[in-house]
């Protein structure tokens, strides 16, 4: 085989490929910030950490600093029921139903709000896998999330 | 700023596909992923006769790995197969399977095991032949059956960050190709290394192909090595 030709048909797919998606890319910027905002009447904001049976180490982490956070600042609204932390094992049945309302898909950091009208909205917090290196900058940075969160931004 | 929050702030990047790149490198450093390429950088060093070769192996190893990340991707993307179930299911068996498998592989490298030689068609068995005499076939091989391990973190990488990014831009080609890519990275940039050595020390080759037999036991043990390792992770 002509290997000047394969490589010439790679170079071509690749420009072919970033031709097609990169004005794609242009567009998606403009739509992303149509996200839906919360109303300011907050009922309640859970924050769940699921994870398997089986956990890696950063797993834990993130599901220990986590729990840290909310025990360390938030302790006057999860004795008030505005907040609610727990870890769920998305292996067993019970939570299954949790497991599918959040669409966890493994180890994960999910946020649900309740808003006073019936509304809710999840979302998935994947910067905190990144701060397990250091505990303050994790606490810090999810006392910052859920303050917001309850405050209903 | 520490290496973290760099990762960090460049996987968040509003190109997707320098986002795409980053999250690929911080998958290609989290334990099983790093794990699968140093498996695959020993199968690679065992040919070292030839520069080019070493290094092609190395980039078709990365295509495969590229191969299994943009079939996923594109099963969610364009067939919106539920990602919840496509991540839990491989979460559960590609890990399981893996570590037994690779043991098994290590075993047949040694010759423990010998497998029934297959006598269907000369055409193709000259061609499996010539493909896996130059470590081709095994290495594409390798690297479609690497990807499909995830551990807990790797997942978070690839179906937290990488499958959203692919999906509201609705691309599940070029995404988790730089994606894959970047995971390859490492066994890229070692096999860069590899043939810069050995031609560097080209005149003691002819020693190291005397010594290939070794070389071929030590990826052996590397493959069953880690292939315990991934057992006792998860069936221990």
């Amino acid at each position: 085989m002509n290997k000047k030709l394969i490589y010439g048909i790679a170079i071509g797919v690749f420009i072919l490929l970033l031709v097609f998606f990169v004005p794609k890319y242009m567009n998606g910027n403009v739509t992303a910030s149509g996200e839906t905002k919360l109303s300011s009447d907050i009922e309640k904001v859970e924050v769940y950490h699921f994870h398997a049976t089986r956990q890696c180490y950063t797993c834990k982490t993130v599901g220990a600093f986590s729990e840290e956070t909310v025990n360390t600042y938030f302790s006057n609204e999860l004795k008030s029921g505005k907040l609610v932390f727990a870890h769920i094992n998305v292996d067993l049945p019970e939570n299954k139903a949790l497991v599918d309302k959040y669409k966890a898909k493994g180890s994960s950091l999910l946020i649900g709000v309740y808003g006073k009208d019936g509304n809710f909205s999840k979302q998935e917090d994947t910067n905190v896998w990144y701060k397990i290196d250091n505990k303050e900058d994790y606490m810090n940075y999810l006392k910052g999330v859920i303050e917001s969160r309850l405050s209903g931004e | 700023m520490d290496l973290m929050s760099f990762m960090e702030a460049m996987s968040m990047n509003s190109f997707p596909l320098i986002a795409a790149f980053f999250i690929g490198l911080m998958t290609a450093l989290s334990p099983c992923p790093l794990a699968t390429n140093i498996t695959a950088i020993a199968y690679i060093s065992k040919k070292i006769d030839n520069g080019k070769k070493t290094l092609l192996t190395g980039f078709i190893y990365t295509l495969g790995r590229m191969v299994t990340y943009v079939l996923l991707a594109s099963l969610i993307v364009y067939i919106g197969v539920n990602v919840q179930s496509i991540s839990f299911f491989l979460q559960k068996y590609g890990e399981r399977i893996l570590g037994p498998l690779l043991i098994f592989i290590g075993l047949i490298m040694l010759n423990l095991i010998k497998l029934p030689s297959l006598k269907s068609g000369d055409r193709i068995n000259k061609l499996k032949e010539k493909l896996s005499e130059k470590g081709y076939l095994g290495a594409f091989l390798l690297g479609v059956l690497f990807a499909l391990a995830f551990c807990p973190f790797s997942a978070v990488l690839f179906f937290g960050m990488l499958i959203p990014l692919a999906l509201k831009f609705s691309d599940g080609i070029l995404i988790p190709s730089v994606f894959a890519f970047a995971t390859g990275l490492p066994v890229i940039i070692f096999s860069f290394v590899l043939v810069f050595s050995v031609s560097k020390l080209g005149s003691i080759m002819g020693k190291v192909q005397k010594f290939e037999k070794y070389i071929r036991y030590f990826v052996a043990l590397v493959f069953i090595i880690v292939g315990i390792y991934y057992t006792w992770r998860i069936w221990i």
